[in-house]
């Protein structure tokens, strides 16, 4: 699957020529990335900085890096059990989307079938759910049927929050796959299914990859659904986590920043460990290997 | 917004929660209304995180499961932030917190929901005759208890003491005098603020609207409506715009935000602020870890005239007991030891005073020259907002007074400013 | 799941046995069986079906009949009801109609907000698109290591959790602290001492555009050059040798080649700045003067913070209602768009 950007080098060397015009693409990207990185950079600095030098009017760039953030941030009660709530929240929703919408989104992009496109509409504005403020409604709801601190109904919730989404892409991602591929196999014997699970699914690895990041982020990062139902510390997750060293007595803005840069690695590491597949995932240029 | 109201106390190790085991099977079984036969029962019990000393809470609880074999209590320590959401909802589950700490200013807010047990009959039994009539206010609604007093506390003006002696200052106790103080600090120091005092201390506001004998909203006929705009309450305001002419410090922020206890003093330059026990204790213990050392002297805000200190709010917390609560005998059990006079007393030792307990009988009597001692000074000026349920809307967020304050602070005429804010207040206080 | 799953209703519409209906192309005898195709073709052939689509994506509906429709539906009932703090509490059903309603529409605060709210995203997602679209251009005409960099600063932009950036921007622009503020007199402007960014609502919508943009635009690069990459050298290459402009090859290659990805993504970023809420909320609470609100943060408060549950219900089927108004002409095209698939 690594192979998959074929076209890319043969554009590079091309282009290897020190040109005026290379320069300037060169310093500009320098320039943006710069302007991206500088706020995660500054999350990052200032989670080694001790508590005096975070807030200063002169900023301070060079200091003593201290691990003692990390350290509070990590010695809270129940740190674990938070881990341990997010992490199985996020990947059952992400995972059950996946497998859900991957059957839905072949439906989509390969059947033609009454009320397709009905289905379509369904899909595109579920998106628009409003999902802060139906906190309420939810709320009730698990409350009256006595869902409330359950780590289940918090993974069926968010599973849905991702579920049009992860539908809406994967579509696009099976669409990409050309139909021969799929009608050849089925000449050479192979039953629909088959077909679907020896041709396809391979040739969909990155789309998948690609479309679980999107739900990863949104699950990981959900703030109100659990502050209003999971009201029992055991059945919290990381995102209450972060924000409770901002607390009456001060704000532990250290604390908070380690806090920050350790939750955003497990994006990060995704993203990452995704991204070589991920990116170019729907390029056409897969089939031709 | 009464997050800003805690414990001077055990700041450090707030973190973690007790869930005072140890069942002492001390034998007698305990008189109490409903005893728990054999089952094991649970009570819980939600505080805000900073207001009681985990030592006195598991003395309490410990006293109380000695009384009250086969029951566990089991505390859980809030957060302020985003607390009114929570307790609502709390309050309408099947299984709530059998006890819980409510800010003074809402408890009015909650009684009128219904959530809260009415505790009139009850009287005798939590010792309502001891407690502080000022701080009982806020408990009652309509003639009928619905909570507990707890504690309370009120802000004073902490110093630099050598920035003061440098400038040849001493404590004042008029309000000519604090500004005469001012100017000689800012005489002898340009480049350090006299007072730093951010644009939206509405509570500060608050004392000096009092100190003009009226108040921040009025009964009129059975409607409340706003009363910035009355000419005391412009008075005070300009009191205030006089005040932060010594400040530089933001005029469209309040106090937490930077928090001025660990964010703004201890990076040095200010001469004077005010605040509460726990931001004095917070501002030392910052000045603390940047190694250095601070030197802090506290004085009463001061009246108009010097036989009287200065009005201050006083906030604090009441102790409740939910309406569904499945143990409310237990509960108020719980409660009547936890307010008692007994506990009360060792929770003002544990605190050092920093806190005021709900009874004076109760009160510690602070060393000489501590936070605790301004503050037990100006206590007698102690006030709190209007109680109603609709006080609660006027101060969540965006609070109009705040927005008055800055708007007056930027140099827009007071009067009218106050009329706008009214017209917010009244809108938001006659709404349960 | 308990929730109870009345709300199944369209969850198979039609069980009309599959033969595809409307402009159905019928299969056409498979065409050559080798594996060289070169011109990958994005045709839609329907298989033979039955039930067989049904059965699939009936999971999937059913799944968000429960836990989608069905509390939105009750999110609705909720609007017509007087629902505060008290009623919330004693579990009260009080029907107020239209109330809600009438209220909020007769309120010229609310019409502000509107119009503030949709400029706002207006804004937001053209710049997020030109500068995101810039950007993925760019990471395809990069060497291998810049883009690498390029791509990995986006990345950790966009693995920021939101309450970590949005205090970094409240401190960056922060009145007294600020390094926006110290950069400023670095540079040698006056008047930076102590200014304030958050003076004015203008000002401090800028300041969430800012973030907002910085946030988004991670999202829409990526993908946009994720999308490049499918269009093939070969097109590139032509219109290179015909002497295209780097502005005329855009305009004739890419921007037809992309144009499902332009419009999804920009569906998609309408949708979630016009929902945004934390970023603008937690900026400056909506102040100074609530100047800054825009719908959802206007929700938030006049409904969930001040308890009025009702209104808040009413506030967020209005601005379903009007997303829907402002999309349709979107549903349209990008349904039609299926058609030419």
């Amino acid at each position: 699957m690594s192979s998959t950007i074929a076209p890319a080098p043969q554009k590079l060397r091309t282009r290897k020529k020190i040109t005026a015009g290379s320069v300037a693409k060169n310093v500009s990207a320098l320039l943006i990335a710069a302007v991206f990185i500088f706020p995660v950079y500054w999350m990052f600095s200032s989670s080694l900085k001790p508590q005096h030098e975070i807030m200063t009017k002169d900023p301070v760039f060079f200091f003593e890096p201290t691990f003692e953030n990390y350290t509070t941030a990590t010695g809270v009660d129940l740190f674990w059990t938070y881990v341990r709530n997010s992490l199985t929240v996020t990947v059952c929703a992400v995972l059950l989307a996946l497998l859900i919408a991957l059957a839905a989104s072949f439906a989509l992009a390969r059947i033609r079938f009454k009320g397709r496109k009905g289905i379509l509409l369904v899909v595109m504005m579920a998106q628009m759910a409003p999902w802060e403020v139906m906190v309420i409604a939810m709320y009730m709801i698990s409350r009256d049927n006595d869902m409330l601190n359950s780590i289940p109904m918090l993974t069926a919730i968010y599973f849905v929050m991702v579920l049009p989404f992860t539908i809406w892409t994967l579509r696009g991602f099976i669409a990409a796959v050309p139909v021969e591929l799929e009608e050849a196999a089925q000449i050479d014997g192979c039953t629909r299914g088959q077909a679907f699970r020896k041709v396809i699914f391979p040739l969909l690895a990155p789309g998948l990859m690609s479309t679980s990041i999107f739900g990863f982020i949104t699950a990981w990062n959900e703030f109100a659904m659990i502050l209003m139902l999971n009201k029992e510390r055991e059945s919290q997750t990381l995102t209450v986590w972060l924000t409770q060293f901002q607390t009456a007595f001060g704000n532990d803005w250290g604390a908070t920043m380690a806090a920050s840069t350790l939750f955003a690695l497990p994006v990060l590491i995704v993203f990452i460990f995704v991204q070589r597949k991920a990116v170019g995932g729907m390029t056409a240029g897969a089939v031709k290997g | 917004m009464k997050r800003k109201l805690i414990a001077a106390i055990g700041v450090a190790g707030m973190m973690v929660s007790i869930a005072a085991c140890g069942t002492d099977n001390g034998g007698d079984k305990g008189d109490a209304g409903k005893k728990s036969e054999g089952g094991n029962k649970t009570l819980t019990v939600w505080v805000m995180d900073g207001s009681a000393p985990d030592a006195w809470m598991e003395g309490v609880n410990k006293e109380f499961e000695a009384k009250h074999p086969g029951v566990k209590v089991k505390v859980e320590k809030q957060v302020w932030n985003g607390i009114q959401e929570k307790v609502t909802t709390a309050l309408s589950e099947d299984t709530p917190p059998d006890v819980l700490e409510l800010g003074n200013t809402q408890t009015a807010g909650y009684a009128v929901t219904g959530g809260l047990a009415d505790l009139t009959g009850d009287k005798d039994k939590l010792g309502y005759a001891d407690w502080n009539k000022g701080m009982v206010a806020s408990s009652e609604l309509d003639g009928k208890l619905y909570s507990a007093p707890w504690y309370a506390a009120n802000r004073v003006v902490i110093y630099d003491k050598a920035a003061f002696k440098k400038a040849g200052v001493t404590p004042p106790k008029t309000r000519t005098e604090w500004i005469d103080g001012l100017k000689k600090l800012k005489a002898s120091d340009p480049k350090s603020q006299a007072i730093y005092l951010p644009g939206q201390s509405w509570y500060v506001l608050a004392g000096f609207i009092w100190d003009e004998g009226s108040d921040l909203a009025v009964k009129d006929g059975d409607k409340w409506k706003g009363n910035l705009s009355s000419p005391e309450a412009v008075n005070a305001m300009n009191f205030y715009k006089e005040l932060a002419s010594y400040s530089t410090a933001p005029k469209d922020k309040d106090e937490a935000t930077p928090q001025q206890s660990t964010d703004i003093v201890p990076k040095g330059g200010v001469s004077s602020w005010i605040g509460l026990g726990w931001e004095a204790g917070g501002a030392i213990d910052a000045i603390k870890k940047a190694g250095k050392t601070a030197d802090f002297g506290y004085f009463p805000i001061p009246g108009k005239t010097a036989d009287k200190p200065g009005s201050v709010f006083f906030g604090g917390s009441n102790l409740a007991i939910s309406e569904r609560s499945q143990n409310k005998d237990l509960a108020k059990e719980w409660l009547a030891l936890a307010a008692g006079k007994d506990q009360m007393t060792k929770y003002a030792q544990a605190t050092e005073g920093g806190l005021l307990p709900n009874s004076d009988a109760a009160q510690f009597k602070p060393a000489a020259g501590s936070f605790a001692e301004a503050m037990a000074a100006s206590s007698v000026s102690g006030k709190i907002t209007p109680v109603t349920p609709g006080w609660a809307n006027v101060e969540t967020a965006p609070n109009p007074i705040k927005d008055y304050m800055t708007k007056v602070l930027k140099g827009e005429d007071a009067k009218a400013a106050a009329e706008a804010a009214d017209k917010v207040i009244n809108e938001r206080i006659n709404q349960q | 799941m308990t929730v109870d799953s009345q709300g199944t209703a369209n969850a198979a519409p039609q069980d009309a046995p599959g033969r595809a209906a409307g402009k159905s192309q019928t299969p056409p005898p498979a065409p050559s069986g080798s594996k060289e195709v070169l011109q990958p073709s994005r045709g839609r052939r329907s298989l033979p079906s039955g039930l067989l689509p049904y059965l699939l994506v009936a999971p999937a509906l059913l799944s968000m009949a429960v836990l989608l429709l069905y509390p939105l539906i009750r999110n609705v009932i909720l609007s017509f009801q007087e629902l505060n703090r008290k009623e919330f509490i004693t579990r009260e059903t009080v029907w107020t109609g239209f109330d809600n309603y009438t209220e909020l529409l007769g309120d010229s605060e609310f019409w502000t907000v509107v119009v503030r709210s949709v400029v706002f995203t207006a804004v937001n997602v053209f710049l997020i698109m030109v500068i995101g679209a810039g950007i993925g251009l760019l990471l395809d005409r990069l060497g291998k290591k810049m883009r690498l960099l390029l791509s990995l600063a986006l990345v950790f932009a966009w693995a920021m959790p939101i309450v970590a950036s949005v205090t970094v921007f409240r401190w960056l622009f922060d009145e007294q602290f600020g390094v926006v503020n110290w950069l400023m007199r670095t540079l040698g402007f006056s008047g930076y001492e102590q200014h304030n960014w958050f003076e004015t609502g203008f000002s401090t919508l800028v300041i969430c555009l800012i973030l907002l943009v910085w946030g988004s635009v991670p999202f829409v690069a990526l993908n946009m050059y994720a999308g490049l990459t499918t269009i093939g050298t070969e097109l590139y290459e032509a219109a290179k040798m015909d002497g295209a402009s780097g502005w005329r090859t855009f305009w004739a290659v890419v921007f037809p080649n992309l144009k499902p990805f332009f419009m999804i993504t920009t569906f998609l970023e309408i949708i979630w700045i016009f929902k945004a809420f934390t970023q603008v909320y937690a900026m400056n609470l909506g102040g100074p003067d609530r100047a800054s609100e825009t719908l959802p943060v206007f929700a938030y408060i006049e409904g969930v913070g001040q308890f009025h549950y009702g209104v808040a219900a009413a506030i967020s089927v209005l601005t379903i209602l009007m997303l829907v108004a402002l999309m349709s002409f979107y549903f349209r095209l990008i349904l039609k768009q299926e058609d030419e698939l």
